[in-house]
């Protein structure tokens, strides 16, 4: 028994789930669940369906190359039962799969840092353009037109006092 | 409304599972890939009189029979052929990149 990984999406497939396609050439296409085999059917690009996984490692929206991912793979060597073994290699996948996680979750969280710091750049940009929105662009004249104002007033007593 | 309209009308969807049914298979990118490394087994076939055209006007891109020799050339010159052409400048998808896309070895195209 093996879970085999889905053709279309790459998630697992444990037994008892999913269809397999069996093409004329005797090539086997397995499929986690029924929106994955009509995406095959419909010819559809797994590299090109934004919900797969190829998608995302493809488009680098995930960790690609990293140690933690070269434990998991396919061997074909039958290995003989060794209690020991079998302990040792089930406390070193838990292992793996916590140090996967964080850089996993760390590559995510480094990639996001550029849209937050692009996002403040448009922020700024589009302030810088509606500026008019927030202060009038006349605002300076009234200013201007004011002090005039005052000043001629101040003129016209300093007149009548002489 | 009439049963037989109303039959027409409510396929549900009957024609897309005949259209993507085994029976009406055409060949897949990967396929046409391996046929592309070999042509001469399908561009040079022997007159075929069950085949359209007798099996001499093979497009080997689109896996597709042609009459003559007129309907071959109109087919190069239009979009499905050329979409096709961009189609196969890929590596063709499989199994294995699905395998390490899903986290048994790095993926790198």
């Amino acid at each position: 028994m093996r879970v085999e990984k889905c053709f279309f999406c790459s998630a697992p497939i444990y037994p008892g789930h999913g269809i397999n396609f069996v093409r004329n050439d005797s090539k086997f296409f397995r499929f986690c669940r029924s929106k994955c085999h009509k995406a095959f059917q419909k010819k559809r690009n797994p590299r090109k369906a934004r919900w797969t996984k190829a998608f995302r490692k493809s488009a680098g929206k995930e960790l690609t190359v990293d140690a933690s991912l070269e434990f998991e793979k396919r061997r074909n060597e039958p290995v003989k039962y060794n209690k020991e073994l079998w302990q040792n290699t089930v406390k070193a996948m838990q292992k793996i799969e916590a140090i996967k996680t964080r850089r996993q979750n760390h590559f995510i969280a480094n990639r996001l840092k550029k849209g937050k710091e692009l996002r403040k750049l448009a922020d700024k940009v589009e302030v810088e353009k509606n500026i008019h929105l927030i202060k009038s662009p006349a605002a300076g004249l009234k200013q201007k037109k004011q002090m005039v104002e005052v000043v001629m007033e101040r003129d016209v007593e300093q007149m009548e006092e002489n | 409304m009439g049963r037989y309209r109303l039959k027409k009308m409510h396929k549900g969807d009957k024609p897309l599972k005949e259209k993507y049914r085994t029976k009406r298979r055409t060949r897949d990118l990967d396929q046409i890939h391996g046929d592309m490394k070999s042509p001469d087994s399908l561009l040079k076939q022997e007159v075929d009189l069950d085949k359209p055209g007798a099996a001499q006007f093979y497009c080997l891109t689109c896996a597709k029979y042609y009459v003559d020799q007129k309907a071959l050339s109109d087919h190069f010159k239009s979009k499905p052929h050329k979409r096709r052409l961009k189609a196969l400048e890929t590596e063709p998808y499989t199994q294995e990149e699905a395998e390490r896309a899903a986290g048994m070895g790095s993926y790198l195209l």
